[in-house]
């Protein structure tokens, strides 16, 4: 067999692309499932304790191979005009911990009196995730109303919003005091990126669908309905992202080249296959089945986005009517990708990626084990290279970069910093607003811009650890430049800091790798999703396996 | 005391040190030094204050010092404690030749630093350097790199904590009015 070459960094790196990516078997939430699946993981309500209007506390035990996890819910009273998606909200409707083992009543006591604080608590080794979520109000009370009156909601209604309530922060890895990474990246079942934090949100999933049926069977004892299986399973849970996500891909470039190595790793195998079996053929028709039910429900009022998913529906009646033709072809899935790539918009380009890795997962479902990386080695810096080969990798690995003009204010028009007031990620206005002097080091391709002109004017022969000795403030230029050389897709190609720039596009690659659906951007800087809808409850895994997840 | 998780101190020491004035690409490595001494002893809030403080003070090593190391030449004192960050910085970037070593560094600024930083190397500080101000210090080679370290937390006394946050605010921008309305997006309440 002979392979297909990855698609590369300068393809896949593109923001517009990454603003067009789609959630796939290898995301993270699926590969919980599967585990979860495979393992026969049982989850049970430990503590159930809520009053009739829903407020109160509920533990859920999830019992793994190896350990217990608990996810600790708060239910509290909030005022309408204090329920907000940003981060910088003070109340929430629901706060949530993931505790390490099963907490006894002095562990519930203090987590109560911290979790509905969320940032403004504090917390121990024991928590290993922390979030919050708000009801969709309008959604959540119709659902109530109709299960109180012994009926089933609205579906369209339903299933248009996705979700009863959306988390507005899911905070892992040591924040607010809670677990570190590293404490729990050696256990099997946490080892991948953002397994904790998928697994906390598996279990507000069905918190929220417990909770709706709670309440509505307090106004109704005798005769309230129990919200049907089907719409239990369509049903996920809402996110609303925001701009302090967006440095992260940035930040983390190993990580990220891991990500994207694994998933482009799956699609040039599988578009390296011979034939089409009738396993996959059926799978594929199947997810592009659901994938076209899903995307006629898409909603944004975001135009650009709204006009993205009507092309990527015209795209998929498309590929509807060509598949048996395409996967007729020799290599099929190589046919039907290259269709794509000729035919289709990057929407849809990137939801075939998705779709033709589907039906593979016998062929691609290890790679997952890779999408996870120790950030040690990039803190190295090699100051044996000589600068004229550190110069020459640079302008290799940024050649995507010669054309900007950092001279030109569009192209040099945001600075990212972090606020005062609430010590997130923010991006200014360089010539319009105070602070530029501050500026994070996010500016990728200026910075290396810069470190190839400084380089020039050093001795080709000279060691990089002379230079640095005498330009310190080159560093993390230096430190960036040796990580991208050796890791392709380590990288953004695009401005960071330029006035085209649109973060949700970094941060809707970011969310279809956790596995997000049903994106939809409310300005340039955050947007909102689903998570886990359409996907089996955690509770009913342990009586499923062998099912395909 | 307050129970810092390791990436708390390496997130506040990183930007501390980016408050006092070392490089963005120093403060990172910074941030994991700390982290390493975080882990081995009680005193790691008090290690950053001090470094913060004295960022601008320390003396700086310069590429003739540097090359009286690697060939092996007696090591002089100028005066001014040396940069712990700066040294290592150097040593790391361009680890000594077996043959250079042991060497002697004389008049080492608070050398706790000069310590952690290496140990992700296979050089290593002598003795145990504790909490001195500046000492002399003798590098020599160790069989393996350590381990990152894991399983502990940094205990931090408030007066510290306050301190060192000050430093790190140094890096915050504040808001205006403009900023706060574009910010990371709407500022409207969820009637959804």
């Amino acid at each position: 067999m002979t392979a297909i070459a990855l698609r590369p960094p300068e393809v896949v790196m593109r923001l517009q692309r990454l603003g067009a990516a789609h959630p796939t078997r290898l995301s993270f939430l699926r590969q919980l499932i599967r585990r979860a699946t495979r393992e026969r993981w049982r989850v049970r309500k430990h503590l159930f304790d809520l009053d009739d209007h829903g407020f109160g506390r509920v533990v859920y035990a999830v019992e793994t191979p190896a350990r217990t996890y608990s996810l600790v819910a708060f239910s509290t009273p909030l005022d309408d005009e204090k329920r907000s998606d940003r981060v910088i909200a003070q109340a929430w409707d629901t706060s949530y911990v993931l505790y390490d083992g099963l907490p006894d009543a002095a562990d519930i006591a203090r987590l109560e009196a911290n979790a509905p604080l969320q940032e403004a608590g504090r917390y121990t080794s024991r928590e290993l995730v922390l979030a919050r979520a708000n009801k969709s109000v309008r959604l959540f009370e119709d659902v109530a109303t109709a299960l109180a009156q012994g009926q089933q909601p609205d579906e369209e209604q339903l299933l248009g919003v996705g979700y009863l309530l959306r988390t507005t922060a899911v905070y892992g890895n040591g924040k607010f005091g809670i677990a570190d990474r590293d404490e729990i990246a050696a256990r099997p079942e946490l080892a991948g990126s953002f397994q904790a934090e998928m697994l906390t949100v598996w279990l507000i999933r069905s918190f929220t669908l417990d909770l709706v049926d709670h309440i509505a069977h307090c106004r109704n004892p005798a005769g309230a309905a129990r919200l049907a299986p089907d719409l239990r399973r369509a049903l996920g849970v809402g996110n609303a992202t925001g701009l302090g996500m967006a440095p992260f891909l940035v930040r983390h470039p190993l990580l990220t080249h891991s990500w994207f190595l694994a998933r482009e790793t799956a699609l040039a195998r599988v578009r390296a296959e011979p034939q089409a079996g009738e396993a996959e053929r059926d799978a594929f028709s199947n997810a592009l089945t659901d994938l076209r039910r899903r995307v006629a429900r898409w909603h944004s009022d975001d135009s650009r986005q709204a006009a993205a998913t009507r092309l990527l529906a015209d795209d998929l009646d498309t590929l509807t009517e060509s598949l048996d033709q395409l996967l007729a072809k020799p290599r099929p899935w190589d046919a039907l990708y290259r269709f794509a790539e000729d035919h289709f918009s990057l929407e849809a380009q990137e939801a075939c990626v998705s779709l033709i890795l589907e039906p593979h997962g016998a062929l691609i479902d290890e790679l997952g084990d890779t999408m996870k990386a120790d950030e040690t080695p990039g803190h190295t810096v090699d100051g044996g290279m000589n600068c004229g080969s550190l110069r020459h990798a640079l302008l290799d690995c940024y050649s995507w970069a010669a054309d900007i003009d950092f001279a030109h204010p569009a192209a040099n028009a945001r600075f990212w910093y972090v606020s005062a007031e609430k010590l997130e990620p923010r991006l200014g206005e360089r010539f319009e607003e105070d602070g530029a002097e501050l500026e994070q080091p996010l500016a990728t391709a200026r910075d290396a811009l810069g470190l190839a002109a400084a380089l020039a004017q050093e001795p080709s022969s000279a060691s990089v650890a002379d230079f640095l000795l005498r330009r310190p403030e080159w560093r993390h230029a230096v430190r960036r430049a040796q990580i991208v050389a050796k890791f392709p897709y380590a990288e953004i190609h695009d401005n960071m800091i330029g006035a085209e720039l649109r973060p949700v596009d970094i941060l809707r690659a970011k969310l279809a790798f956790f596995g997000a659906r049903s994106f939809d951007p409310r300005s340039d800087r955050w947007l909102r999703i689903a998570l886990f809808s359409g996907e089996p409850l955690i509770e009913d895994v342990a009586t499923m396996a062998g099912e395909p997840a | 005391m307050i129970d810092l998780s390791l990436n708390e101190v390496e997130t506040l020491c990183a930007k501390a040190a980016r408050g006092a004035g070392f490089s963005w690409g120093l403060a990172e490595d910074i941030g994991r030094a700390a982290r390493r001494i975080a882990v081995e002893a009680d005193n790691w809030g008090l290690a950053m204050l001090s470094l913060a403080e004295h960022a601008q003070s320390f003396e700086l090593p310069d590429a003739a010092r540097a090359a009286r190391w690697r060939s092996g030449e007696v090591d002089q004192r100028t005066g001014r404690p040396l940069c712990p960050i700066r040294t290592a910085a150097l040593l790391l970037d361009e680890p000594l030749p077996a043959h250079a070593m042991p060497l002697a560094i004389l008049d080492v600024g608070l050398p706790i630093w000069l310590d952690a930083m290496l140990r992700r190397s296979v050089m290593g500080v002598a003795r145990p350097v504790g909490p001195a101000t500046r000492a002399d210090v003798v590098i020599e080679r160790r069989a393996e790199t350590e381990l990152p370290a894991t399983r502990r937390r940094g205990a931090i006394d408030e007066p510290t904590l306050a301190a060192l946050n000050s430093f790190a605010a140094r890096t915050y921008v504040p808001e205006s009015e403009r900023s706060r309305a574009r910010g990371a997006g709407g500022g409207r309440v969820d009637d959804e």
